[in-house]
């Protein structure tokens, strides 16, 4: 890894108003570790600690970019539809938080949401149809680390399994996938070598746990560049005039 | 017993460890070996913990800071694993910590001279206004405050702080 690659790498914190770390904490943190950008994962009933800082005054001071996102928590497929037609045009990406099956077949199935967020907690399960509707709906399925990182004994091996049997999903159907320590505070992000060397030790390849940290940069910019005013529909966009024609 | 001839002895990588832990937690250099060692048991099992044999060699600690540095021995052929049952550790003596390898190094020397020695740090008591009222708080280097909210600490910048006004309060 070289120090050009670094700048690539992104990770998503919790930035809840009940969080125990502001917003620029985590950016400055997430900085020192050698991220390019961070995804604040903010729930719109709660709103962010942002506190006095907004988003752009912390990428300014701190040289990281940024992402404003919406993190999506219910348990019925209603309400999160009514909240995506809410927030979907004025976040740079929606996560919508599964756990159980239900929510989980609704975020596979619905283009509008960006990831899907630990798909396996609580009584969460993913089986073969849903992994091939996120596929076909480019919803990217989330690995979430936290239980690896911060749990032990039998709650941490059923987290194991539970990723290891998402990651056969993942990998049979080609699903495009985020990686993410799941951190709710400056003391809990990890760097992403650290982060990669878990990964191999529970069974990923290094190159895959980099793609997913990878991954949330680029499905930022994808999205800034269908919300800039200049994307119209695929392969039309309003540029500027060429003076050769 | 004889020192085994330089061939045949062990080859060791250093890690070269931050770590960060709130204001009030106590954190020694026993109780981290002991945290670092746990966490590679339940990660790799009684096998790969023995195969890293993962040792502290230096640990540097202000008493009043946050912020320590830490070296760690790991066999070289088993350094991805040692790294990453030191992203495990997730707290120590019931406080958490944070962790970051700064890098690693062939010698202990190599690694102090290349990765650490950079920030003294030993934090400020002051009073921050913060969440609508002024709050004891502690501030460290490079911008970091850390402040006492509900018997809560939470990690914050000068970013959170400097630029809260009289006209935001009254919003509130």
């Amino acid at each position: 890894m070289t120090e050009a690659d670094r700048d690539i790498f992104y990770e998503a914190v919790s930035a809840h108003s009940d969080s125990r770390s502001t917003a620029a904490r985590l950016a400055l943190t997430a900085r020192e570790q050698g991220y390019g950008g961070i995804v604040l994962r903010a729930d719109p009933n709660e709103g962010t600690r942002l506190d006095s800082a907004s988003p752009a005054e912390i990428a300014d001071a701190y040289g990281i970019d940024v992402v404003e996102s919406v993190e999506i928590r219910t348990d019925s497929p209603g309400s999160a539809s009514g909240a995506l037609g809410e927030h979907r045009s004025e976040h740079t990406l929606v996560i919508l938080a599964g756990g159980t099956e239900e929510m989980n077949r609704f975020a596979a199935e619905e283009p509008r949401v960006d990831v899907l967020a630990r798909p396996m907690a609580r009584r969460g399960d993913v089986d073969h149809v849903i992994a091939r509707a996120a596929a076909r709906n480019g919803v990217r399925i989330e690995f979430d680390f936290s239980s690896v990182l911060r749990t032990s004994g039998g709650q941490r091996v059923r987290a194991l399994a539970d990723l290891r049997k998402l990651r056969e999903l993942v990998e049979k159907y080609d699903v495009p996938y985020v990686m993410s320590a799941g951190a709710g505070s400056h003391l809990e992000l990890r760097a992403p070598r650290e982060l990669a060397a878990v990964g191999e030790a529970i069974g990923f390849s290094l190159e895959a746990v980099l793609e997913g940290l990878r991954e949330w940069g680029r499905l930022a910019a994808r999205n800034r560049d269908l919300q800039g005013g200049s994307f119209i529909e695929p392969g039309v966009r309003v540029g500027k005039h060429d003076e050769q024609f | 017993m004889c020192a085994l001839p330089k061939h045949l002895r062990p080859r060791w990588r250093y890690l070269a460890v931050e770590i960060e832990r709130e204001p009030d937690a106590s954190l020694d250099r026993r109780a981290f070996q002991r945290a670092l060692w746990k966490a590679a048991r339940e990660l790799l099992g009684d096998p790969g913990s023995a195969d890293c044999d993962l040792t502290v060699m230096r640990f540097r600690f202000d008493e009043t800071g946050e912020r320590g540095e830490v070296i760690v021995r790991v066999r070289r052929e088993e350094r991805e694993e040692g790294r990453a049952a030191l992203a495990c550790v997730s707290d120590v003596g019931g406080g958490p910590v944070g962790i970051h390898v700064r890098g690693t190094s062939g010698t202990i020397r190599a690694c102090e001279e290349r990765h650490l020695g950079g920030r003294p740090d030993s934090g400020t008591e002051t009073s921050v206004p913060f969440a609508g009222a002024d709050r004891p708080a502690r501030e460290q280097g490079s911008g970091r405050v850390d402040i006492h909210v509900d018997e809560q600490w939470v990690g914050a910048t000068t970013l959170d702080v400097e630029t809260e006004t009289p006209d935001r309060e009254g919003r509130e």
